[in-house]
């Protein structure tokens, strides 16, 4: 790894080691810390390079459409500067939309955050039927998302649910036609929370999938050596599992919550944003506005909305996860 | 059976009180992940008239169930070719992400690189650019590579968002591989390189396996970039074929498609469970050795 | 209650997609012998490819045909066709697509969201073919130019609209005393005195489809005008809008049920064939298909054009038109194509179970293809006379495409009908017109 350059002054910019009695002086991109970058940096190259070209270009492109005048049919259009950003503020649909985003990620991500805990500790106990189980729990993020929500909307639906055919055989509400017979899609508060449950339904396996990843990389010798020190089971999980967890809780959340903000899926096929902009979110609104209506610099404008608002979140998020794991 | 009022001392009846807990534990979990599954099945063998029958038991049958739903599946539209499509562009890209992501996760977990941080953070904010702005630039991206109404075009843009989420799933993997015996390889004589591919792959392959198990579950999601880039009922993947072509305005084929979204989600299901097992016992078995 | 009776259906052997397809391959058969006499294209097309982008017809026997039709056009003229269908909603994204690739289809639909007002400077300019059309069957409808013309050129071909008339069960009208409704007074109160029977009626309150034509063509019967005819100066701000406001929420408190908030484009579709509706105000597809899934319920249902309104009496139509990309390879045989579909409208029709409403005089001559036959639908045959399209009496432009797109209108209607204060909701969904007018004409 290291070499030898016999005699002569060392080179500007070269660096020397002292190996044992000799001292070696090493060119810079030979020694060890350039090497390591040099494989690094070429490790990473195709990840970058894909993603940037693909991904990154559009961005940047996406943010020139969001400051012009562009439609669909001349992308190419004049710089407005952020008369988009403002044109959405003075739309009051986009005041609702925003508001149902926040509460529609956040309130989703609790429950994915809490149902996949509990499910992945239940997962982790060894007892009969659990790769059945395991199975079957998995199916929900596993079917096609467009026809999963479709299933969801007739089971929804305002004649022939069977959730409420359920209910009403429980004698938990009446039958069709009565004042307390659930229309899940057409109530305001009712439809958002449809439409987060489909989104847990969906996500929640996902998160307990990789909780339990995190959960089995906990070493046992850490959790036995804790037991062997007497403590309890609550303060096995506290002071030992939760911070082991952690990272891994919070960056699967991370992710979790940009999938959601920027999907339009469910509640496009489920609502599109409807009764009166009860479901409205920033992607349906931006995709009516922007791709169906034509108008592509105000939708891209509302879709990249709160993009300056979670850079910052992520960017803190990641540097805190990343000193405490040192 | 010892019954529960008494505290129980036998392992045994530890055992079951314990099976017990956890059954209705997982009770709530089960119904609500699976009821609907369940009712999707019914409803795939489920004649169309007896879906509308508006007093009709939702769970079970007033007319004989049928097959005809998955018959129709395939021979009055092409799901054959749907699924042929979607799993070749699962498997093409899951190819291209491990191939990026794998190099691109160990470096960024093991090689201390400047920037690797702010890299880490770009990874994530690939996913706010959102895909209704992001297909039309690429619509002329799969154009400029004649990829158009080809499921090819998908292959080449499902990577933007499976390897993000790879890269930082496969970062967490290498992280727990301990130190030791990348040191033992390349004492042993293996560059860096050979230390990567002869020992930290082997033994990081549970990780490689839940990479794989996400790219295809993620390229079964899209249904935005398909519909841009492909309208050959041929060249289809499953979401886009039963989504355009068995919804026709006002008349759901519901039974086709619940058949449609079973056949392609199922499979997958216990394809993902198997490798979880092995999974999370090889985790646990070969810790730290 | 006696829904439950009617929702019982009949153990059909035929299902609803065999009879809709058989119908289809009936007619099929009749297109060649009408091409082989009909006039042959040029020369210069032989030996090309065409693509053509159409929408998934709601009455599937169409789309046979229309793909019959497609191929044997192509046998006959030496040119490779190929046709793909796409739901209409979705159509917009994928021209957003092909538009930023420069490449795609050669001939495309705009079915109910009409683009030639947004891409009209990359659309081959039509206004030959459209003339000699026009010539040839009788001149095209006034309502036909708003869709398809901008500045007086013709950058797209109508096909057909699809009409939105009244479903009516009249056995349940008879019930309470009442014969045909003439008039939205009526509904109303057949409605409301069905509704404590156990049938009330249902218009979509939600964003779909439905609800932008629905709404809108209570609007034109009460006189309220969206823009002037120019389309560039909004004109909704009116008494008469507000009149249809207070109408509407009346009707929803008398004759329908909260459920009406959930709705989507199939809804009242399924409402009528569970046998509850007394009425709904739905495209003939609804028709044909409780036919199959409710024949009893079907026996009593009939079919008015649309009620009057103190406004007059409109109906709204969805146009859809043809269109040539600037880009395309073979322009020549686009415009041969669609020629050749305008020579065999008759069929076309036929095999649409009168659901294609032509947009050329000449094709309303009596009787006409599939609904001069049929006693119920017979009506159908004037409906021209009485349809409008979105943004009445103004074109379709870009904005007033938008105000469809985002659904003000009806979100207007559903914060009337939720109690909201009617000056209220003018004032918002009056300020949210004007904002999207001035944006566009800004840019």
């Amino acid at each position: 790894m290291t070499e030898v350059s016999p005699g002569g002054p060392s080179p500007p910019g070269s660096f020397s080691v002292a190996v044992g009695q000799s001292v070696r002086t090493l060119p810079w991109w030979r020694t060890p810390t350039a090497r390591r970058y040099l494989f690094g940096y070429t490790l990473l190259a195709p990840a970058v390079l894909y993603v940037g070209l693909l991904v990154g270009l559009p961005f940047v492109f996406s943010l020139y459409l969001a400051m012009s005048d562009a439609s669909v049919s001349s992308p190419v259009a004049r710089f407005v500067g952020i008369d988009n950003f403002m044109s959405a503020l003075e739309n009051a649909t986009f005041y609702t939309a925003l508001r149902n985003t926040v509460v529609f990620t956040v309130g989703a991500g609790i429950l994915k955050g809490l149902l996949g805990t509990s499910l992945a500790f239940l997962l982790l106990q060894p007892f009969k039927g659990r790769k059945v189980v395991r199975a079957l729990i998995v199916i929900p993020f596993t079917l096609p998302i467009a026809v999963s929500v479709l299933g969801w909307k007739w089971m929804f639906d305002s004649q022939f649910s069977v959730i409420n055919w359920a209910l009403s055989r429980l004698g938990l509400i009446g039958s069709y036609g009565s004042p307390d017979w659930p229309v899940w899609l057409g109530q305001p508060g009712l439809a958002l929370l449809s439409v987060m449950f489909v989104n847990v339904w969906r996500g929640f396996p996902f998160s307990a999938i990789v909780l339990l990843a995190g959960l089995t990389s906990v070493p046992p010798e850490v959790l036995d050596a804790a037991k062997v020190d007497g403590a309890s089971f609550m303060q096995r999980f506290r002071k030992v599992i939760v911070p082991m967890i952690a990272p891994i809780l919070f960056v699967g959340s991370a992710f979790d919550t940009v999938f959601t903000l920027s999907d339009l899926s469910i509640v496009y096929l489920l609502t599109n944003g409807g009764p009166d902009g009860a479901t409205e979110i920033l992607p349906t609104l931006a995709y009516n506005t922007g791709i169906r209506g034509g108008a592509l610099g105000r939708g891209a404008a509302i879709s990249l909305f709160l993009f300056p608002l979670l850079l910052p979140a992520i960017i803190l998020l990641l540097r805190t996860l990343r000193r405490r794991q040192y | 059976m010892a019954s529960v009022a008494v505290v129980p001392r036998t392992a045994r009846a530890r055992t079951i009180r314990r099976h017990v807990f956890i059954y209705l534990g997982l009770m709530p979990f089960l119904v609500i992940a699976v009821f609907p599954i369940f009712w999707m099945a019914i409803t795939a063998i489920k004649q169309d008239a007896d879906l509308y029958l508006v007093d009709a038991v939702p769970f079970w049958f007033r007319q004989a169930p049928t097959w005809k739903n998955f018959d129709f599946l395939f021979h009055n539209t092409s799901y054959g070719d749907w699924i042929v499509n979607t799993m070749a562009i699962s498997f093409w890209v899951s190819v291209i992400t491990i191939l990026t992501a794998v190099p691109a996760g160990y470096a960024l977990a093991r090689l201390r690189l400047p920037g690797a941080e702010n890299l880490g953070i770009g990874i994530f904010m690939t996913y706010l650019v959102p895909a209704i702005i992001l297909f039309i630039p690429l619509a002329r991206v799969v154009s400029m590579l004649n990829l158009q109404d080809s499921w090819w075009a998908l292959v080449v843009v499902y990577p933007t968002f499976t390897i993000p989420f790879c890269t930082w799933l496969l970062m967490g993997f290498f992280k727990t591989v301990p130190f030791e015996i990348e040191e033992a390889a390349m004492v042993d004589g293996c560059g860096q390189l050979g230390a990567l591919l002869r020992v930290v792959l082997p033994v990081s392959w549970p990780g490689l396996i839940t990479a794989i198990i996400f790219s295809f579950t993620l390229s079964m999601q899209d249904f935005l970039y398909s519909l841009a880039f492909v309208s050959i009922s041929e060249e289809k993947p499953v979401p886009l074929g039963v989504a355009t072509e068995l919804i026709r305005g006002d008349i759901y084929f519901w039974g086709s498609l619940m058949a449609g979204a079973l056949l392609v989600g199922v499979p997958v299901a216990i394809v993902y469970n198997l490798f979880l097992d092995k999974f999370i016992s090889g985790i646990t078995g070969a810790a730290i050795k | 209650m006696s829904h439950e009776r009617l929702a019982e259906t009949h153990p059909t052997t035929l299902s609803r997609r065999s009879f809709l397809t058989t119908a289809g391959g009936a007619v099929a058969g009749l297109t060649l012998a009408d091409m082989l006499t009909a006039r042959q294209a040029p020369a210069q097309i032989k030996g090309t490819n065409l693509r053509l982008l159409i929408w998934s017809h709601y009455v599937p026997a169409y789309d046979v045909w229309f793909d019959k039709f497609a191929k044997e056009w192509g046998d006959k003229n030496g040119v490779k066709v190929r046709v793909d269908h796409m739901p209409h909603l979705e159509l917009p994204a994928r021209y957003a697509a092909e538009f930023a690739a420069g490449a795609g289809h050669d001939l495309m639909y705009f079915a109910g969201q009409i683009l030639t007002g947004q891409y009209y400077r990359n659309l081959v300019d039509v206004s030959d073919l459209a003339e000699g059309l026009g010539k040839k069957y009788g001149g095209w409808l006034d309502a036909a130019k708003s869709a398809a013309q901008v500045s007086g050129q013709w950058y797209a071909v109508p096909d057909f609209f699809i009409s939105i008339p009244v479903l009516w069960r009249k056995d349940l009208f008879a019930s309470v005393g009442m014969g045909e409704p003439k008039t939205w007074e009526d509904l109303r109160k057949a409605a409301g005195q069905l509704k404590a029977k156990g049938h009330p009626t249902g218009m979509q309150f939600s964003h779909c489809n439905d609800a932008n034509h629905n709404w809108r063509a209570l609007m034109y019967c009460y006189g309220v005008k969206e823009t002037d005819p120019t389309g560039q100066n909004i004109t909704i701000d009116s008494k008469e809008m507000r009149e249809a406001l207070k109408f509407a929420k009346a009707m929803y408190d008398e004759g329908m049920t909260p459920e009406v908030f959930s709705w989507d484009d199939a809804s009242d579709n399924r409402f009528l064939a569970s046998g509850v509706a007394s009425w709904i105000h739905d495209a003939i597809s609804a028709f044909h298909s409780t036919r199959l899934t409710n024949p009893k319920v079907f026996e009593q249902t009939f079919v008015v054009p649309e009620v009057a309104g103190p406004g007059g009496t409109w109906n709204v139509g969805e146009p859809n038109v043809w269109a040539i990309w600037k880009f395309s390879k073979n322009v020549p045989a686009a415009k041969e194509f669609i020629q050749g579909l305008a020579d065999s409208q008759k069929d076309a029709m036929q095999a649409s179970l009168g659901y294609n409403m032509p947009f050329l005089r000449g094709q309303y001559t009596k009787p006409m293809p599939y609904l001069g036959n049929d006693t119920k639908l017979g009506k159908l045959q004037d409906q021209e006379k009485i349809t409008a399209f979105l943004g009445f009496p103004g074109p379709m432009t870009p904005p007033a495409q938008e105000v469809v797109t985002t659904f003000i209108i009806p979100d207007m209607f559903t914060r009337v009908a939720r109690g909201g204060a009617i000056e209220d909701t003018m004032k918002w969904g009056v300020g949210e017109i004007r904002r999207i007018y001035a944006k566009h004409k800004a840019s």
